[in-house]
């Protein structure tokens, strides 16, 4: 067997020092070494979008990510993601359009989205669909994801309009 | 599926690089974006001995302008060229490309270097340095190398790359205003493989193409220029008529290989939307200039 | 995925057909090829490298022959498992026909499937990588029967006879995969005629002198 490597990496804001087999990737790392379940496993070859993690400020698919690839970064998950409260209105939105049902998706949905909001605080509900189409759902049928999405939009743009008047 | 046991190193100098394929060969393999390479480890479609990771050799970051010529260095992520004012000024081809890229999370992390290195049929990278006739730098143990577009694509999968050889970067001319580029696919989803895309980028005296590139991805093994229709426009207003000409150019000179779902006949067909689509696009911003 | 195709090569058609049945030609042709072995004189098993991209994949496979016509056709079915990459079979037809000049036609179709993870990821890929495989062993069998054409000119009386010289049924009967008793054997049968013929003429000359 490969060597073990040892990996110092920032997740949720917590210093973490683990010896790690190369080969494991990033999803297997924070689930099963960390107990970070948030982050699921669809496909593993990086299709499906429900491993979307954050590394140093961008989303990455955690499944195309190696555990030893993430030295010195900083590495965020949906649970650092709530608990920090950067997509508070987000998750409220999913919650009052009903854009989760099983909740599989949803986590990789939700770091998609943030992305989005940072990026293209004035996209178009078709730029919405085009950025979030590397997400797959079996359950909703997206409308309502896209609808939650659209209006977290709305309202921050309307908010940003306040502050300016 | 999880991947084969395999070791990894991340060398801080080009010279471990080159001394490990040395050895190694390949059974060693690059590890940069690994958005190619760790799928096909998760499926265990390859069983390597030790991935290089690459990403630590700063010499292989950075976008600039270098004389005439804008180089992109080989860890630049497809994120970095679609956000980069200065792609976006000088090479607005890679500008228009880079969106079409899978999806967002994996063009934050796959890189222009790698996207040349494999080569892929249907991928964008090669189709648009086909289009510039861009240069790609290649280095190995005996040091650096620059190969055209034209003679870097050879074959399916088949680059010419040697082994122990990693690319560094590759450059393209810069965008004068007289220039025109023009860039779109289609996909059945948008993010999948590419069924057939298309790269324009031509030249203008008015509204008359000087010199028009047409390089079209997932026609062919490699991307595939149309010399035979580009010498029809070459001289001509790209107006209606002159755009039928060159489809019906198109629909003999293109001979598509077919893939599981499409056959030859359809991606000729869908390679002469794009060429319409982008042709009337091009002939429409010129006429809009003022004279 | 079906292919077919169409090359010429300039080898008589005994020397193309021996060297498609040799399992040494075979594994310097077959592009990855790391071993041939004959199980009988229908069955062959290789084991392949397979390396289209990223994908480094070992398949181990088993060739058989059929419907053998000596030096004209055969169908080959192939079966392959490339462990976790998964299976790829199906079968091929290959036919010599003579061209001027000693030279030969070789006429292959192909029908392939590829299962398991392999078509599930590269089945937008299989056609132009079976087209790549056949293109590179296409080369590779060109090089092989070319340092050998001189030689082999000068003995290949049979293949010169007009023809194809046998109906398949005949063939078939001669046994299939028979190489040098149906050469001799048909040497024998031209010789007799011709001595026959000799004899006639003569006798009948005789007649009217």
């Amino acid at each position: 067997m490969a060597p073990l490597h040892t990996l110092q990496v920032e997740v949720n804001g917590q210093d973490q020092v683990l010896s790690v087999q190369p080969r494991q990737h990033l999803v297997d790392f924070l689930r099963n070494e960390l107990g970070l379940k948030g982050s699921h496993l669809g496909c593993e070859h990086g299709v499906c979008g429900a491993c979307t993690v954050e590394v140093d400020g961008r989303i990455v698919r955690g499944c195309l990510t190696l555990a030893i690839q993430t030295q010195g970064c900083k590495v965020r998950t949906i649970e650092g993601l709530s608990n920090d409260g950067d997509v508070r209105d987000l998750q409220e939105s999913f919650i009052r359009n009903n854009a989760l049902q099983c909740g599989f998706c949803t986590p990789g949905m939700v770091m998609a989205a943030k992305e989005l909001l940072e990026r293209k605080p004035d996209a178009t509900r078709e730029e919405v669909r085009e950025w979030m189409s590397g997400n797959y759902c079996r359950c909703t049928g997206y409308h309502a994801i896209v609808d939650a999405i659209c209006e977290t939009l709305a309202e921050r743009a309307a908010k940003s309009q306040k502050v300016k008047a | 599926m999880k991947s084969p046991p395999f070791d990894y190193c991340k060398p801080a100098a080009l010279g471990e690089v080159f001394a490990l394929l040395g050895e190694l060969g390949d059974d060693a393999r690059i590890l940069a974006g690994g958005q190619t390479l760790m799928a096909t480890l998760n499926m265990r479609l390859s069983e390597p001995s030790i991935l290089i990771d690459i990403t630590g050799l700063s010499e292989l970051r950075g976008i600039r302008v270098q004389g005439d010529r804008l180089y992109i260095g080989a860890l630049a992520t497809h994120t970095d060229i679609e956000q980069s004012p200065l792609v976006a000024q000088h090479a607005p081809l890679l500008a228009q490309a880079a969106p079409h890229i899978a999806h967002r999370a994996i063009r934050n992390a796959g890189t222009w270097g790698g996207s040349i290195a494999y080569g892929d049929p249907a991928a964008e990278w090669p189709c648009c340095l086909s289009a510039l006739e861009g240069t790609i730098h290649l280095q190995g143990r005996a040091g650096v190398r620059r190969v055209s577009a034209t003679d870097f694509f050879q074959d399916l999968y088949t680059t010419a790359l040697e082994p122990g050889e990693i690319v560094v970067g590759a450059d393209v001319p810069l965008a004068t205003a007289a220039d025109w580029a023009g860039f779109d696919e289609l996909a059945r989803r948008h993010g999948d493989y590419a069924v057939a895309g298309l790269g324009i980028s031509a030249r203008f005296q008015g509204t008359v193409a000087h010199r028009v590139h047409l390089s079209f991805l997932g026609i062919g093994p490699i991307p595939l220029r149309a010399r035979r229709t580009e010498a029809l426009l070459a001289g001509k207003t790209l107006d209606t008529a002159s755009i039928e000409i060159a489809v019906a150019s198109l629909k003999s000179e293109l001979d598509p290989l077919p893939d599981l779902t499409h056959t030859a006949d359809t991606k000729r067909h869908l390679a002469t939307v794009l060429a319409r689509r982008l042709l009337q696009a091009a002939h429409a911003s010129r006429a809009a200039m003022p004279a | 995925m079906d292919l077919t195709g169409e090359i010429t090569l300039d080898a008589p058609r005994r020397q193309v057909w021996d060297a498609l049945n040799d399992p040494g030609v075979l594994a310097a042709c077959i592009p990855g090829c790391e071993s041939v072995e004959v199980v009988s004189p229908t069955e062959k098993t290789a084991r392949v490298m397979i390396k289209v991209g990223p994908v480094r994949a070992r398949f181990s496979g088993r060739i058989l022959l059929s419907d053998i016509v000596d030096a004209e056709s055969c169908s080959m079915s192939f079966d392959g498992s490339g462990g976790a990459a998964g299976m790829a079979r199906g079968k091929s037809e290959v036919q010599l026909f003579d061209e001027a000049d000693q030279r030969t036609r070789l006429r292959y179709t192909v029908q392939a499937s590829v299962a398991g993870k392999l078509g599930q990821v590269g089945g937008r890929m299989i056609d132009a990588a079976a087209k790549q495989m056949a293109d590179q062993f296409f080369a590779a069998f060109r090089a092989q029967l070319a340092p050998d054409a001189g030689e082999v000119k000068a003995s290949s009386v049979v293949a010169d006879l007009p023809g194809p010289a046998l109906t398949s049924d005949q063939s078939r009967s001669r046994g299939a995969g028979t190489t040098h008793a149906s050469e001799h054997g048909l040497r024998m049968k031209w010789f007799t005629l011709g001595a026959l013929s000799c004899a006639i003429v003569i006798w009948l000359g005789s007649r009217f002198y």
